[in-house]
């Protein structure tokens, strides 16, 4: 890599810039949760491998590069890893030339040297993904607990491979004040490590001349990642502050990530930044273990469901305008509705969703891949729509559900438990405030005439008639609440959209009568929401059944489905104290 | 996703089994297109064995009304599921074209 260029490219031999006679061959993967990037860098004294990654095939291939350097110069191999996380490392288990300290020197943070020592598969996330951690040898323990003690005396370490290697702790002074350590392999460039937890206790930041290796402080802050066992919110952000200080003004140029591309100083400057806001948003979250993966999972599919029935109406309702307005002449309009969603976009991402979800069912793979999958999916599809502009055009409803069923899934993914504000209120306005919106045209005849001398208007309006449906205007419907003055613990946003799936689902299915009762039982409210049950069979699937019972409970309530004498009920019970 | 077609009473019925999706729904317009240049303009699309539909599906659909909108043109759906109906019903497409219970019920008349 000549001096000034800030790019890697992967799996080819390139000097390293401001550090005379090192050189990086980099492997840079897509971005996975399976296998981390590697880099091997040459020294004339040494052969030092970060991170092996997570896949044998990876380590396998690692190695036989370190076979060839040895074949030209033998030195000793030493391989560093930026946390003990599995997906850094798991790759070198069976692979011989990993196999013992004869043949290469594991050098870990003290943290995560014991933890791998141990075979501690929480520490190293085994148990998140189902695997079981062998102990391994960790010859080099980075910042014992006596390093302070030690800062600024150069300790020099030999190992059985009869490498050597001189130690020397400090601070990175002004250069963010991080606990530091100046490896030195001979006479060749030094390399700098930086003790910088958060995603994990043993995270460290390796720097060697104008390269910075960051491991995966980027994603330390994201859905799914943030919380995982080990995490630790204020000592990411301390280490966010002193990553971002190394950056200016020290002569880093090219930032390596733990996944995915190499980035420009400037550019990782801007992405850790925003990791810094996301993670000062992170307080009390919960920690993400097996049994939240399995609740994450298990949302998100029932969630998925929901999000690709609820696209579907809404780029049908599209395609409808659409269609009107081409009836009526007006093509270029036509066109502008029909694009508003991508609809084949938005169906790849969700049936890629239910194909993974199949293959990950039939191999039986822990939860947490799925739940991973379904939050790279969600914020797709949360940056595909444009919210503001479909409320003007199709029933508000139907987009704020999917807007929130997003945000849900990311809220609970986060860790955020529960998501939803449950607070007292007086339950039948409530209901029929959702009732008036299902039943009520969003323009009425009087909008429309009054907009008549004013073209844009006129045309706003006129899309919002032809597509917006009230979901009740065809069906006999009835409230009955008595009781006026009930008062409830209900989150109001969550129960509005429970009550209208449940209708939508009634009357999607050919329910002609609806009603809904309000009435005290004890000190609960029952809201019955019936219908009456068509020829055809209704589509309530079981896992229907399960999202709007988990729907119900963020609303702050519990669910009860009944069918007999041709009926069918949903029986919302909701505190009122 | 497979397509049966048959000729009952001037009309042509294509009889469809599984998932219109993404990958299926171009040949399920294929299909139809296909019936229209033969002038085969009387379409009955029997939707009892197909259990989901996507935004690409309903386009489909909308586009083969436009096709079909001449004098003595017909395009109907029947037999749906209710998992297909509650789709078709809630994006507003049962006002464009007719929807039976029964291929029997929606040829009458035609």
């Amino acid at each position: 890599m000549p001096d000034g260029n800030t790019t890697l490219t992967s799996l080819v031999w390139q000097p390293i810039p401001g550090a005379d006679g090192a050189q990086i061959y980099p492997l840079i993967r897509k971005i996975d949760t399976i296998s981390s990037n590697s880099y091997l860098i040459a020294t004339p004294d040494a052969l030092i491998l970060i991170d092996p990654g997570g896949l044998p095939g990876q380590a396998e291939q690692m190695s036989l590069v370190i076979g060839e350097c040895r074949q030209e110069q033998d030195r000793p191999v030493f391989v560093i890893l930026t946390h003990a996380h599995i997906d850094h490392f798991a790759g070198v288990l069976g692979v011989p030339a990993f196999a013992s300290a004869e043949t290469a020197i594991f050098a870990v943070q003290d943290l995560g040297g014991m933890a791998l020592e141990r075979g501690d598969a929480k520490m190293t996330q085994g148990e998140l993904l189902g695997r079981e951690i062998p102990p391994m040898t960790v010859g080099l323990h980075l910042f014992p607990p006596t390093w302070e003690a030690d800062m600024n005396i150069p300790v020099a370490a030999a190992f059985p491979n009869g490498a050597t290697v001189t130690v020397t702790y400090g601070r990175s002074g002004s250069c963010g004040g991080l606990p530091s350590a100046r490896l030195e392999f001979g006479n060749g460039p030094a390399l700098e490590i930086f003790h910088t937890p958060g995603h994990s206790p043993d995270s460290i930041c390796l720097r060697m001349g104008g390269l910075f290796l960051i491991g995966d402080i980027l994603f330390a802050a994201n859905p799914g990642i943030a919380g995982l066992y080990g995490w630790d919110q204020e000592a990411l952000i301390r280490s966010l502050g002193g990553v971002l200080a190394l950056m200016e003004g020290c002569g880093i140029t090219t930032i390596c990530p733990g996944h995915g591309r190499v980035a420009t100083a400037p550019d990782a400057a801007r992405m850790l930044s925003a990791v810094m806001t996301d993670a000062r948003a992170l307080s009390n979250i919960a920690e993400l273990n097996s049994e939240r993966a399995g609740q994450a999972a298990a949302f998100a599919e029932d969630c998925m469901e929901q999000v690709n029935e609820l696209f579907t109406i809404m780029a049908g309702r599209l395609y409808y305008v659409s269609y009107v307005m081409d009836e009526l002449g007006e093509s270029d309009m036509a066109e502008q509705m029909g694009a508003l969603i991508p609809g084949n976009a938005i169906d790849e991402l969700l049936e890629a969703f239910t194909a993974f979800a199949e293959e990950h069912h039939r191999q039986e793979h822990v939860p947490v891949y799925l739940a991973l999958k379904a939050g790279q999916v969600v914020g797709k599809l949360d940056r595909t729509f444009n919210k503001e502009e479909l409320t003007h055009i199709i029933d508000p409803t139907l987009v704020t559900r999917a807007g929130r069923l997003l945000s849900d899934y990311t809220t609970m993914f986060r860790g955020f438990n529960p998501p939803g504000e449950v607070s007292e209120c007086c339950i039948v306005p409530v209901i029929e405030a959702i009732v008036t919106g299902l039943s009520v045209s969003a323009c009425s005849d009087e909008d429309l005439l009054s907009s008549a001398d004013d073209d844009a208007a006129f045309l706003q309006i006129l899309l919002s008639r032809i597509g917006t449906r009230p979901l009740l205007e065809d069906v006999a419907f009835s409230l009955d609440a008595r009781e006026r003055s009930l008062k409830v613990f209900v989150d109001r946003e969550h129960l509005s959209d429970l009550v209208t799936y449940i209708l939508e689902d009634l009357v999607g299915t050919g329910s002609d009568q609806v009603t809904i009762q309000v009435q005290q039982e004890d000190r609960r409210v029952l809201i019955t929401v019936s219908g009456n049950v068509t020829a055809a069979a209704r589509s309530e699937t079981s896992k229907t059944r399960s999202f709007l019972t988990g729907l119900c409970q963020r609303a702050g309530g519990s669910l009860a489905c009944t069918e007999d004498g041709g009926m069918h009920r949903f029986v919302i019970s909701l505190g009122m104290e | 996703m497979e397509i049966a077609t048959t000729k009952r009473e001037n009309a042509t019925i294509l009889s469809v089994t599984g998932r219109i999706d993404t990958a299926t729904a171009p040949a399920l317009e294929q299909a139809i297109n296909q019936e229209i240049e033969h002038q085969n303009r009387k379409i009955l699309l029997n939707f009892s064995a197909v259990n989901y539909i996507s935004s690409g599906g309903l386009r489909v659909l909308l586009a083969t009304a436009k096709k079909l909108k001449n004098p003595g043109d017909r395009f109907a759906l029947c037999s749906l599921s209710p998992e297909v109906m509650k789709i078709l019903k809630l994006a507003g497409f049962t006002s464009i074209f007719s929807i039976s219970p029964t291929e029997g019920e929606a040829l009458a008349g035609w």
